[in-house]
């Protein structure tokens, strides 16, 4: 299969299709759900899915060690590029990977400010023009609203979309039938998009929450792989 | 001689300033090699600065000596030096390959940094057990915990602390062992007298925590030691064994705190060395056997089997070339005749020395294990003695190709002279440092892995052998290739009088990814007979040597004959070596060629606030951001950037950064060149060309 291919019969078509189009620039995207249920996995395929498109991708990681951040991307790209027989994979490989910044930060002692501030000068000094920003476990059930804000306001000012993948910081919280925590209910109103995981039998299903203006949550016609653990249709 | 279970043979590799020298210094002192510890302060009175060579020089002693034999507690320990720069890939690896174990020192407020990274992702390659040792406890912002912390999370080690500290800073006075549960201080001017005592009330709670953290890491280690937790019978030596066993398997890393400057701490590692670091039997060592294609051999440390040793490193000394083997079969006795497996020499064994920091010793032999000196022998570094009848080789041919030229003219006869000795050394101590004369510009031209490897080589032929040289600009190693197949049927006919010479050659050329360069054979019923065949792959071979792109060598080529022809009187082996390159020449501008280029993983570390302009300075030299990781007021951005690029930068850096920024590099891969580049290359290359064919 060829690269356009590919990005034709992509499964992440459903889903942009699902929530009028995509994200769109300025806004914000969640997907939530418990830990464990493979948010970041389903955050790398999305990104992958963006540099297979020839779009430009910042991947922000709080874990101290980027090396596991890459090694989810090998084995996506690997799965993608498996299942869908691509033709010159490597090649492909080497292009995208140019396309794809991983920024580490420690989430204990630094700031919105400062995370925004290097994001700033990675597009502006560094020359890598964004198209997204993925926030692979991003604390935001804890932070104060205004922090969120202060993302979007980022996310309009470089005219990009900013997805954030959340699991609750704190125990004993409660979920809601889609997978979302209550925790999460200070900032709902500030993200465009809320995705919700959870597990269904052996499953693991998505609903959209929120999609822009839209509150009734809608199930996706998409499930998580358990095996291979990448976004695919539903049987 | 020791006995082997006795033995250890140790490296201590740490980030420049985190008192690498200090600490290896107080280790000779409180191993007596050495009689006294002179203060060794900076310019700003802080700290120890200044580097070994000066100390060397100041003390009479030798701390950077490729090999230290040192006495503790009745055991034998070989301190083998660990360049600290990744540049000197070949060095460091081969000192790799040669120690058991080794103390990562690491800085109690610079915590894990670049060059630790690089280190100790080399010695996860070479499967080296590890201690770790935070130094300068003394310092302001010493932070043991958070570098602990950052060993686990940056190296991805499971970090475990075996002492916490008494004070910290200024008010830096010993340690509590978790394991005796004691406080240990070290008394007196040079911290000689080690004295336990009550741990202080303030820290029994904390001591009391850490321990159970330390024997939760360790209960994974063994069984015994978790059935004595839940028992709440746990000894010593249980504990000793867990660490020991966790530490061999890689699966640990036991961490201990101190201050070399202050004298403090040390005594305990260097019981922890012996305690938990390998010796020589307890470590699987490899050999490959040249008579067998190169199949790997097990080499035993038995005293009684045929010899097999590695000379590591080489040094000039007053007396003539020293050579430092280590030992990994058999033994090595003066008279002995060993087998150089590279040059294929027998040499007798002479003068055969032990090194220690104050004196050298004549030995008569050195065991299994063990590592000494060889005087006069003719050998270069990375050569493999054995007993005559084995032919072994301790390390694999492979050496990488060096990525950048110089050209070097010496400045009068005299230099020239020097410069020819200063050569011939160098480039038997390490092989990726190359020399030639280059046939078309009658220039010596020098090859290396990297800019500050070759300015190191400069600096040590003005210093060590009085040669001036004036050196060109640094040239980078492109190579070309091609990147589709194409077609030949080249038919090499030439009739001028006696006889001729014929030969035709059909097949293709396609890219290989593989290897530099393949050779098929797949003609059928002998319309090339078999005895031109090898003319045909040499003939390939030297179409190789020089593309006709930009005159760089041509590699990842698959060359396949399929088809020929040939004449019974006017074929001949030069005639298929003709035909085929010309073949080769032919196909070549068909296959789109392309040039590559180096591509270096370079890591930079310094002050966020200098981020942006790190950040601009890799975006200026055609870099790929790969990541960049900020942990306070620290970032480290790791990128690929073009060798061609680099020239310079440590200069940039400092200068954007206020000398605050560092990084290292090392060669990641070759990588196309962008279209624009590879148009200047081609169009520098015909002006050239034009010039030296003016000239002729």
């Amino acid at each position: 299969m060829v690269r356009e291919e590919l990005n034709k019969r992509s499964p992440l078509r459903i889903f942009e299709n699902s929530i009028h189009g995509g994200l769109g620039n300025g806004n914000l995207g969640v997907i939530a759900s418990r830990h464990g249920i493979g948010k970041t996995a389903c955050l790398v395929h999305m990104a992958t899915d963006k540099l297979f498109r020839d779009e430009h991708v910042i991947h922000i990681s709080f874990s101290q060690n980027v090396n596991h951040v890459i090694a989810w991307y090998e084995d996506i790209f690997k799965e993608i590029t498996s299942k869908r027989e691509l033709a010159d994979a490597m090649q492909v490989h080497d292009e995208i990977t140019k396309n794809r910044v991983i920024m580490n930060f420690n989430q204990e002692n630094v700031s919105v400010e400062q995370i925004v501030r290097s994001l700033k000068t990675m597009i502006v000094d560094g020359g890598f023009k964004a198209d997204a920003i993925f926030f692979d476990g991003y604390q935001m059930t804890t932070v104060d609203p205004a922090e969120v804000s202060k993302i979007k306001a980022f996310a309009n000012e470089m005219d990009l979309e900013i997805w954030f993948s959340v699991s609750p910081v704190l125990e004993d919280v409660d979920f809601d039938q889609y997978g979302i925590p209550s925790t999460l209910a200070p900032i709902v109103d500030t993200v465009d998009v809320l995705i919700g995981l959870r597990y269904q039998g052996e499953e693991v299903v998505m609903t959209v929450v929120k999609d822009h203006g839209n509150t009734n949550p809608t199930r996706l016609a998409l499930k998580l792989d358990p095996k291979t653990m990448l976004i695919s249709e539903e049987n | 001689m020791a006995e082997l279970a006795n033995m250890r043979n140790i490296g201590i590799s740490a980030h420049i300033d985190s008192g690498k020298t200090t600490l290896t210094e107080r280790i000779l002192y409180y191993c007596n090699r050495i009689h006294s510890i002179h203060e060794v302060r900076g310019k700003d009175g802080v700290g120890a600065t200044m580097d070994s060579m000066e100390l060397e020089k100041e003390r009479g002693i030798t701390i950077a000596s490729a090999a230290t034999n040192v006495t503790w507690k009745g055991n034998d320990i070989n301190i083998i030096d660990t360049p600290g720069h990744v540049d000197f890939t070949i060095e460091v690896e081969r000192s790799l390959r040669v120690l058991d174990g080794a103390v990562l020192v690491l800085c109690s407020v610079g915590g894990v940094q670049s060059q630790s990274i690089t280190v100790d992702r080399q010695m996860k390659r070479y499967n080296v057990p590890r201690v770790a040792f935070i130094n300068k406890c003394d310092r302001t912002g010493a932070n043991p915990y958070k570098v602990t912390d950052q060993l686990i999370k940056k190296l991805g080690h499971n970090a475990v602390m075996m002492q916490i500290p008494i004070g910290l800073e200024d008010r830096f006075e010993g340690v509590v062992d978790l394991i005796t549960m004691q406080a240990v201080y070290f008394d007196g001017p040079q911290g000689d007298d080690v004295r336990f005592g009550e741990i202080p009330a303030e820290l029994e709670q904390k001591a009391a925590e850490r321990r159970e953290i330390m024997l939760d890491a360790l209960s994974l280690f063994s069984d015994d030691l978790m059935e004595a937790m839940l028992e709440e019978a746990v000894t010593e030596e249980m504990i000793h064994e867990a660490v020991r066993l966790g530490t061999l398997s890689l699966d640990l890393t036991p961490v201990y705190i101190g201050s070399a400057y202050k004298n403090k701490g040390i005594q305990s590692l260097l019981n922890a060395v012996i305690k938990y670091l390998p010796n020589p039997t307890e470590v699987r060592n490899v050999a490959l056997d040249l008579d067998n294609e190169e199949a790997e051999v097990e080499v035993i440390s038995d005293d009684s089997m045929k010899t097999v040793s590695l000379a590591f490193k080489l040094e000039d000394g007053q007396y003539g070339q020293l050579t430092y083997i280590r030992v990994y079969q058999g033994r090595i006795k003066k008279g002995d005749e060993l087998y150089n497996t590279r040059s294929r020499k027998k040499f007798k064994v002479g003068r055969l020395i032990k090194m220690h920091a104050d004196h050298m010793e004549d030995i008569t032999e050195a065991g299994s294990g063990d590592i000494a000196a060889l005087f006069g022998v003719e050998c270069a570094s990375g050569d493999t003695f054995c007993h005559p009848d084995l032919n072994y080789s301790m390390t694999s041919m492979f050496v990488p190709n060096p990525v950048i030229t110089l050209a070097i003219d010496p400045v009068d006869k005299k230099s020239a002279d020097n410069m020819a000795k200063a050569l011939n050394r160098f480039t038997k101590e390490d092989p990726t440092f190359r020399t030639y004369v280059d046939p078309e510009s009658n220039q010596t031209i020098v090859q290396g892995m990297g800019e500050l490897h070759l300015e190191v080589y400069i600096e040590r032929m003005k210093r060590e052998y009085k040669a001036e040289v004036i050196t060109g600009q640094p040239q980078v190693a492109y190579r070309e290739t091609i990147s589709k197949a194409a077609e030949f049927n080249y038919t090499h006919k030439k009739q001028t009088g006696g006889s001729g010479q014929y030969g035709r050659v059909a097949g293709l050329i396609e890219p290989c990814e593989e290897q530099n360069y393949e050779f098929v054979n797949k003609i059928k019923g002998g319309s090339i007979p078999n005895e031109y065949i090898p003319s045909c792959d040499k003939g390939f071979q030297s179409a190789m040597v020089k593309g006709t792109l930009i005159g760089f060598p041509i590699v990842n080529v698959r060359a396949i004959i399929n088809d020929g022809q040939y004449h019974a009187v006017d074929s001949s082996d030069q005639a298929f070596q003709t035909a085929s390159l010309g073949a080769f020449r032919d196909a070549y501008p068909r296959a789109k060629p392309i040039i590559l280029e180096p591509i270096m993983k370079v890591n930079v570390e310094g002050p966020t606030e200098f981020q942006g302009n790190i950040f601009a300075s890799i975006n200026q030299r055609r870099g790929i951001i790969i990541s960049s990781a900020e942990d306070g007021a620290f970032c480290t951005v790791e990128a690929e950037v073009p060798l061609s690029e680099m020239f310079g930068y440590s200069t940039v850096l400092r200068s954007l950064t206020q000398g605050k920024a560092e990084y290292t590099m090392e060669v990641e891969k070759y990588g196309k060149v962008p279209q624009s580049v590879s148009e200047e290359l081609k169009k520098e290359y015909e002006e050239r060309r034009r010039k030296e064919s003016g000239k002729k």
